[in-house]
């Protein structure tokens, strides 16, 4: 069985963001990166049904990204990916997700690939279009955002919340993409042996154009930090302070007070 | 008449024949039984605790005869203490006995029992007797009657209570019937010298003569099996303790306190971390847990133990001796409990009263790094995150690491650059960086700096987690990871010359990193401050306070750092009461051992116990010196004191306050 994993280095969220030069982006400075952590959980999936079947089974990990993504592929190697694929793009940040998902295609198709896993969205860009984009271009079945997946003879049924807390149960036959979002599993710390193996493997690099980079559908034309229009109050002291002082913001802040119907 | 004996009297030939052949066994019994042990104990790795043997052995020697470390804690102790005295003066007249026996009479025609001697010798061995028996019989009483908490009664105890008072008491009734069958008629001035001996002699006076001997020679033999049989059972008991509990002074570790197995991260084959199997420990881990004698000590201080969970630093011992008697190749972890494995605080109060010499905190650590790198195991989610976010972002928080060095903004503090040449540069560490709470040690550390006239760099964005709370989980990488990022960070500064005002990062940075060959100079603000006020650099006007002053283990236990930060509060104005637990004996708050990054889910929180000790000494003010203790404090306080009538602060924002007063 051939599985692949599709994954991101993203900046970590607690980080700092400010626009770069053009205004059009953010700038990388300062910024600590991690793989997206939908990926991860993808990742994991992966893993874990590799670990099922036993022998037999493959998973190879790809990210698109300028040279330090090298390092979230060597996670994912030590997470327990079996090979991993460098598409090294120094652009890939700013790209847009048609782009990427060209790539990923024009790296999958032929090369027979049962399953491909990978995050909901991204941390940052946050369009959660590159799966659906892919498995269109590459014309398998796809599912996004999977809370619950099993693999049997061939089928795999996963699950996917609708709106509401709903859920949906969905069987499909492979070859398949999954997009994969939090709650399906929790990413493994990876094992010391795992991580000295990961850090001597060999990795596979390409050029975007070897994959089929096309151009984009969108751009982005303006970053900017998020304006302040709210700000929250704490307020401090005893219950009927309290009290007081939620009155005294519910009649001068609100139009709830008074109009006798709160509820 | 000559004061002296006859040796081997009214036994007869055949039986001291037969005594010699059966000390022979005994003997061998002994060896035999050793030889097991040592079988366990090479299931170990290979580990060097030999080396400047004279200086071990002089150790061994002081430890052992002066009984020091056992009669520490006086209950148990003493009377151990006594006891043993007691009766290696009564072996030592033995050894005498033979040595007259077979060397000085037969070879020298020489007799040394004799004359003032012989008197001084029979009271000696008397009075010995009399202590031993006295001891043994407050020992008894405290396990079997008094049942301390923690002090185990097994058939084996109580066998080896029965020997002891059975040698005792045969010795004495052997030399009564001895001393009524001969000095008590023919010379009873020399009687008097042996008064425990007079009394029973004067007991079996009134028997016949032949009574007496008959009696005398059945219970000579008895006393005579009842003590080859002690030598013999000595390594199949508890008993042998003689040997392993004095043989670990001699292999105690002369590395610095704390100092934790190497692991080798570049061996490229390595395929095995940690001890997951007691193949994987080292033989002196196994030695251990034959020189634990159950005394309950280590339970009895064990912070974790004393508020409800499932670890006591004996079992943990227990439970490996166990496992390496089995020969059982895995199951060691499952033997000691994931539970009790990631409870532990490394406060290392069990290590300190440990009368053994027994290390349990580095057999802790190497399962959790068997745990951590064999298996990604973690005391929690939370803990685990918490790596990751050290990892990326340098800091367990995951808080910007960009924003590491925010604190300072406006502060009279530069960040290094290689050219400037402070006089410190302050290491600042994750809590102060990061924890507004701790934040304000941190300005009024720079604050006390700026008094003193001293100059300050931080490391700023650049500097990182100092790993101490990952490499205490078990994560050796993740801590490796930051440790060599921190290192050439502080090599590009142009440091010289580092203080920091956590007692993890200084035991860190001035140990753990000289192993990865790291050499400035580390102080803690402790001894800092204290040397900037006896230098009159720092000039304090002081305002008299109640305050107790909380050790943290890190720098009491670890790094014998006692004395300077209490200088540094009574200078401050402090009128220190002490807390039950202090100085080298102190009680840990709950967050060492990376605890500090993990829920505390089992049992009552530390911290809650030490508070209760704190509110003990009526102080109002309790001083931490660790941004883990007064975290923990703080917490602490807020849950359950609603008054919050006590407050904790860090040792510099006491000094603060005593700059600031008019």
């Amino acid at each position: 069985m051939n599985i692949l994993v599709c994954i991101k280095q993203v900046p970590d969220m607690e980080g700092h963001f400010t626009p770069n030069a053009a205004g059009n982006w953010f700038d990388e400075t300062g910024l600590a990166w991690r793989m997206n952590e939908y990926d991860a959980v993808a990742v994991e999936e992966a893993v874990r049904l590799k670990e099922s079947l036993g022998g037999g089974a493959r998973v190879m990990a790809l990210s698109i990204g300028p040279a330090r993504a090298v390092e979230a592929i060597r996670k994912a190697l030590a997470m327990g990916c079996d090979d991993g694929v460098h598409i090294e793009d120094p652009e890939a940040l700013e790209r847009d997700p048609w782009q990427i998902a060209s790539m990923i295609a024009g790296f999958a198709a032929g090369r027979g690939f049962d399953l491909i896993f990978t995050g909901m969205q991204s941390e940052d860009r946050g369009s959660a279009q590159v799966g659906l984009l892919a498995a269109e271009r590459l014309g398998v079945a796809s599912v996004t955002g999977i809370t619950a997946f099993e693999w049997r003879d061939g089928s795999t049924t996963v699950e996917r919340e609708l709106e509401g807390g709903r859920r949906c149960r969905l069987r499909l036959k492979s070859p398949a993409l999954l997009t994969c979002q939090p709650g399906l599993n929790t990413p493994r710390y990876p094992t010391l042996p795992n991580i000295m193996k990961s850090k001597r493997a060999a990795l596979t690099v390409l050029s975007p154009d070897s994959v089929g980079l096309e151009s984009p559908k969108v751009s982005s034309e303006n970053f900017r930090p998020h304006e302040r229009n709210a700000e929250g109050v704490i307020l401090e002291g005893d219950a009927e302070t309290l009290a007081a002082r939620v009155c005294e913001i519910l009649e001068t802040r609100t139009a709830v007070h008074g109009k006798g119907g709160a509820r | 008449m000559g004061a002296t004996r006859e040796i081997f009297w009214n036994t007869g030939s055949a039986a001291v024949a037969a005594m010699y052949l059966l000390a022979l066994v005994a003997v061998g019994a002994l060896a035999h039984g050793f030889r097991r042990r040592r079988d366990i104990w090479r299931r170990g790795k290979p580990l060097d605790r030999t080396d400047h043997p004279l200086r071990r052995l002089s150790r061994l020697l002081a430890d052992t005869v002066s009984q020091r470390k056992v009669a520490r804690v006086a209950e148990g102790g003493v009377p151990h203490a006594i006891f043993f005295w007691a009766f290696l003066l009564l072996f030592a007249g033995t050894l005498l006995v033979m040595a007259q026996a077979d060397l000085l009479t037969p070879f020298f025609n020489f007799n040394l029992l004799s004359g003032d001697f012989y008197r001084l010798y029979s009271l000696t061995l008397d009075l010995a007797g009399l202590l031993a028996f006295v001891a043994l019989g407050v020992l008894a009483a405290r396990r079997f009657v008094i049942r301390p908490p923690g002090l185990e009664r097994t058939p084996g105890d109580a066998t080896i209570h029965l020997l002891l008072l059975a040698i005792l008491v045969t010795g004495f009734i052997v030399e009564g019937f001895r001393m009524a069958a001969t000095e008590l008629r023919d010379n009873p001035g020399l009687a008097l010298w042996s008064p425990v001996g007079y009394l029973f002699a004067e007991l079996f006076a009134g028997m016949s003569d032949q009574a007496q001997r008959v009696a005398h020679r059945a219970l000579w033999l008895a006393h005579m099996l009842l003590a080859l049989g002690f030598i013999a059972i000595i390594p199949w008991t508890k008993l042998r303790h003689i040997a392993t509990t004095s043989g670990n002074s001699f292999f105690e570790p002369d590395e610095p306190k704390g100092t934790l197995a190497p692991v080798d991260l570049d061996d490229e084959s390595a395929e095995r971390f940690g001890a997951s199997a007691v193949g994987d420990l080292f033989w002196k881990d196994l030695f251990d847990a034959d020189a634990c004698t159950k005394c309950g000590r280590c339970q009895q201080r064990c912070p974790a133990w004393l508020t409800g969970k499932p670890l006591s630093p004996m079992k943990v011992i227990a439970d490996i001796g166990d496992v390496a008697e089995t020969a059982s190749e895995n199951g060691l972890i499952d033997a000691v409990s994931r539970d009790a494995l990631w409870s532990c605080t490394t406060c290392g109060a069990c290590e300190e009263i440990c009368p053994a010499s027994i290390e349990h905190v580095g057999k802790i650590i190497e399962m959790r790094r068997s745990l951590v790198l064999m298996a990604g195991e973690f005391p929690g989610d939370e803990a685990r995150r918490a790596c990751d976010a050290i990892e990326i972002n340098g800091n367990p928080f995951g808080l910007s690491g960009a924003s590491r060095g925010d604190w300072a903004n406006g502060l009279p503090v530069s960040v290094a650059d290689g050219k400037s040449e402070t006089e410190i540069l302050y290491f600042t560490g994750c809590y102060a960086s990061f924890d507004p709470r701790n934040s304000k040690v941190a300005e009024s550390f720079i604050k006390i700096c700026a008094a003193a006239g001293v100059s300050v760099a931080v490391l700023g964005k650049v500097e990182r987690c100092c790993g101490e709370p990952a490499r205490k989980l078990g994560n050796e990488y993740l801590y490796r990871m930051v440790a060599e990022s921190n290192i050439a960070a502080i090599r590009a500064s142009g440091a010289r010359r580092i203080v920091t005002a956590c007692p993890h990062c200084f035991n860190t940075l001035a140990r753990d990193y000289r192993e990865l060959g790291f050499d400035l100079p580390v102080e803690h603000h402790s001894t800092f401050i204290r040397r900037l006020v006896g230098e009159g650099r720092l000039k304090l006007n002081p305002a008299p306070f109640s305050a107790t002053y909380h050790d943290s283990c890190y720098l009491a236990r670890y790094r014998d750092i006692v004395e300077a930060p209490r200088v540094v509060v009574e200078a401050a104005g402090g009128r220190l009461a002490e807390m039950e637990w202090s100085g080298s004996e102190t009680f840990c708050c709950g967050a060492g051992g990376g605890r500090i990054l993990a829920e505390e889910r089992m049992g009552t929180p530390i911290v809650d116990e030490r508070l209760r000790m704190a509110r003990k000494t009526g102080a109002s003010t309790l001083i931490a010196a660790c941004p883990f203790c007064l975290s923990m404090f703080e917490d602490g306080i807020k849950r359950s004191d609603a008054h919050q009538s006590l407050k904790a602060f860090d040792l510099a924002e006491v000094v603060v306050r005593s700059l600031e007063n008019p």
